[in-house]
């Protein structure tokens, strides 16, 4: 479970996030979904640890990682994986490398093993050897979901990461995404502006307006609602 | 402050040793110059209606040199890096060979052309001739900023000008006003490059600014009233600098690598030969014809001046080789450190803006003038072991290229996402490591080109060693100059070619090396 107790983050003068409150439970997948500037990103930075919240904590697992000015927990030791917008892979390695660099640093065993067997399962093994500008962009996608899976997260944070893809490669990726739930055991954090992505695979979606909760249910709770800013969104 | 001293040891120790030993040397001088009340009245009344004049020709020098380099520059910088030209990656390095040659060895060439010519070398050596020269040298600077710029622009901004406007209107309402930022910074650098410029009318016997500050300094012993008309000199290269320092400050044009792939380039049609002519005549003029000149007068009757000349100069190779090497390595040093706590705090801090405008303050402060401050500075009893060996010859490149290294550097890390980083501190790493294996290996391609660059202008560096060399140091540039006056023009003119030829060799294996590593890094971000 990941609560933020209200929240706030300014970037310079610039308020990002407003005094907001939020539970994700463990094992489904969030969709934090809202247009540009809704500081959906910043809320995945703030679960990850790489930003300070300017008030108010936030709890992983029952324990305060982030609090008021203050990274309590490091963002190495939050059990976390985030896939970037950009997916930041690292250019210089190659495929395997990629995935193997995060176990053989923290001097883990079987790290081939480990590395085999995530490439199995996203069917990347023929593309180990390559450098990731030699991959297309949907192996790109999963190579950085399996950077991020090798090294077992409990959650997964995951930046619009079907941005740049076309639908029927957005299809296979988001099967790929469901099926992670339920062999990993993973709590997905899920940031898009993508309302239909969102419905065709949240167990919960979570509507954000500068900086503010405007609805939070099921997705189908989220289409029949009320909220006037909610039903201009979904109209776009 | 005091967190930074706790947190990054490494940098304060830099930025402190940068600002003791490089910065308040010369803004010490400047400033004696202006508060010792007592010399500054008795100097004043020194500053004759002579002296006004000669800065003033200076001025006029200066300007002619930025107002026809910058033109041929711009116009360099469309036909190669905005038109589809033929073999315009091998243009683009070409051209730059002049900014990479000392240019005292272009003014021996050139003299040696009128010499050959003429008869004599009347015409060269004088006002327009140091203009010419100059704006051989400098044309490239003005091509790599305008090129840079042309690069930079959007496809879909001329585009979008094409649907309601044709290509003329489009140039000039919508391309130049885009690249109007980089035109001045070109004018602005290239009138303080030049007015700077000491070597070129040293060597073709014109008296300016420079050669009279130095004058002043060495043969008469009359520094106050050297550092006076240092001060002058730099006020005038101060308030250019900061009045158009936004664009030189950032110095995008100084990076290693791809850009501009989103550019719109134009065919010529019809102009495509006038505009190729242009571009092989201007590298003829200023690369291969210097060449030609100087073989042809070292071997023009004999090969005993050659032979003579390559045994003066033997004993400097490997002193040269030695002493750029050590202050590259320094100023890359250097650079890197101050880039990379640009890109570790992502809003600059108080310090980090201080050393960028330190070294900002030192790259548009001429050569001269950090000769005579570091003199004046370090002929101290304490200072001895700095002054009577290389290290202040050493903190004098240091003063004069580090900005370069640090912009090289600080815009090759501008194109790593934070994200690289930021995952690689998810996974655990810790920030050496990080630091180690996702950072250097990033900015390699950067970090050797910002070596080369530092050696190469520190290998064929006057301005400063002239005036702070201890005796007896044997290198190139001091070999050649100190000789000119007392051999024979064929005599210099072989030690030039060898000189020459040694820097070009240089660069040619460097290229080599360099292509190499980029090739077998051609993943780089950005």
């Amino acid at each position: 479970m990941v609560k933020l107790n209200n929240i706030s983050h300014t970037y310079g003068t610039k308020s990002v996030i407003n005094d907001l409150s939020l539970s994700m439970e463990a094992n489904r997948l969030t969709c934090l979904l809202g247009s540009s500037g809704c500081g959906k990103t910043t809320i995945l930075r703030l679960i990850a640890g790489l930003d300070k919240p300017a008030s108010g904590e936030i709890i992983i697992d029952n324990k305060t990682v982030s609090k008021k000015n203050e990274i309590v927990v490091l963002p190495q030791n939050r059990a976390t994986g985030m896939i970037f917008q950009d997916l930041a892979l690292w250019p210089h390695f190659t495929v395997y490398k990629n995935i193997a660099f995060g176990l053989t640093e923290r001097k883990e065993k079987n790290v081939k093993e480990r590395v085999i067997e995530v490439l199995t399962f996203f069917g990347l093994t023929e593309h180990a050897n390559k450098y990731p500008h030699q991959l297309s962009g949907g192996q790109k996608q999963l190579v950085a979901i399996a950077r991020s899976l090798v090294l077992k997260p409990k959650i997964l944070l995951m930046d619009e990461p079907l941005a740049n893809l076309d639908v029927k490669l957005k299809r296979k990726i988001l099967d790929h995404i469901s099926n992670l739930i339920r062999e990993f055991n993973l709590t997905i954090i899920y940031v898009t502006h993508d309302h239909k992505e969102a419905f065709a695979i949240a167990d919960k979606v979570v509507v954000l307006n500068k900086g503010k909760v405007e609805e939070e249910g099921s997705v189908e709770q989220i289409k029949e609602s009320k909220n006037e800013y909610v039903k201009f969104f979904l109209e776009y | 402050m005091g967190r930074t001293i706790i947190k990054q040891p490494l940098y304060t120790i830099v930025y402190l040793l940068f600002v003791l030993l490089v910065v308040f040397p010369v803004a010490y001088t400047f400033l004696l110059a202006f508060f010792n009340i007592d010399s500054l009245g008795k100097n004043l009344q020194l500053i004759s209606i002579e002296t006004v004049l000669l800065l003033l020709k200076s001025v006029l020098i200066a300007a002619t040199v930025a107002l026809f380099s910058t033109f041929s520059g711009t116009l360099l910088g469309f036909l190669l890096y905005k038109t589809k030209m033929k073999h315009s990656s091998f243009f683009k390095l070409a051209l730059l060979i002049p900014l990479f040659i000392s240019p005292y060895i272009l003014a021996v060439a050139w003299k040696d052309f009128f010499f050959i010519m003429a008869g004599n070398s009347n015409i060269i050596s004088s006002e327009l001739g140091v203009a010419l020269v100059l704006t051989t040298i400098y044309t490239p600077l003005a091509m790599l900023i305008t090129g840079n710029a042309f690069s930079g622009i959007d496809s879909k901004l001329e585009e979008s000008g094409f649907m309601i406007a044709g290509f003329h209107r489009t140039m000039s309402k919508i391309t130049l006003p885009l690249i109007k930022p980089a035109v001045i910074s070109s004018f602005v650098l290239i009138f303080i490059f030049s007015i700077s410029e000491f070597s070129v009318p040293a060597i073709l016997g014109v008296k300016v600014f420079t050669t009279e500050i130095f004058t002043q300094f060495s043969a008469f012993y009359n520094h106050s009233l050297a550092i006076l008309q240092s001060a002058l000199l730099l006020i005038i290269c101060l308030l250019l600098l900061f009045a158009e320092g936004k664009y030189i400050a950032d110095a995008s044009f100084l990076s290693v690598g791809n850009r501009g792939n989103n550019t719109k380039t134009y065919q010529l049609n019809k102009r495509r030969l006038p505009g190729f002519l242009f571009v092989i005549i201007w590298l003829f003029i200023s690369v291969i014809l210097p060449f030609i000149i100087l073989f042809f007068q070292t071997f023009n009757n004999e090969t005993t001046n050659f032979i003579r000349a390559f045994k003066l100069l033997l004993p400097t190779f490997g002193n040269s080789i030695t002493l750029a090497t050590t202050g590259a390595l320094v100023i890359v040093f250097i650079g890197f450190v101050a880039a990379y706590k640009n890109y570790l705090s992502q809003t600059q801090t108080k310090t980090g803006k201080s050393f960028d405008l330190f070294m900002l303050f030192l790259f548009a402060t001429p050569s001269t003038i950090i000769g005579i401050s570091l003199i004046r500075f370090y002929n101290h009893p304490a200072l001895e072991f700095i002054y009577s060996g290389w290290t202040i010859i050493i903190i004098g490149f240091v003063a004069k290229f580090s900005f370069i290294a640090a912009r090289l550097l600080g815009n090759a890390m501008k194109k790593i996402p934070a994200s690289m980083d930021e995952a690689a501190q998810l996974e655990g790493i810790s920030k050496f490591k990080r630091f180690l294996r996702i950072i250097v290996p990033l900015v390699l391609p950067s970090l050797f080109a910002t070596f080369i660059i530092s050696f190469i202008f520190s290998l064929g560096e006057l301005g400063i060693t002239i005036m702070v060399y201890p005796p007896g140091t044997e290198i190139m540039p001091i070999k050649v100059y100190t000789i000119m006056a007392n051999a024979p023009q064929s005599l210099v003119s072989s030690m030039t070619l060898i000189v020459f030829s040694v820097t070009l060799l240089m660069i040619i294996g460097f290229y080599f090396i360099a292509k190499s590593i980029i090739k077998k890094q051609s993943y780089v971000v950005g």
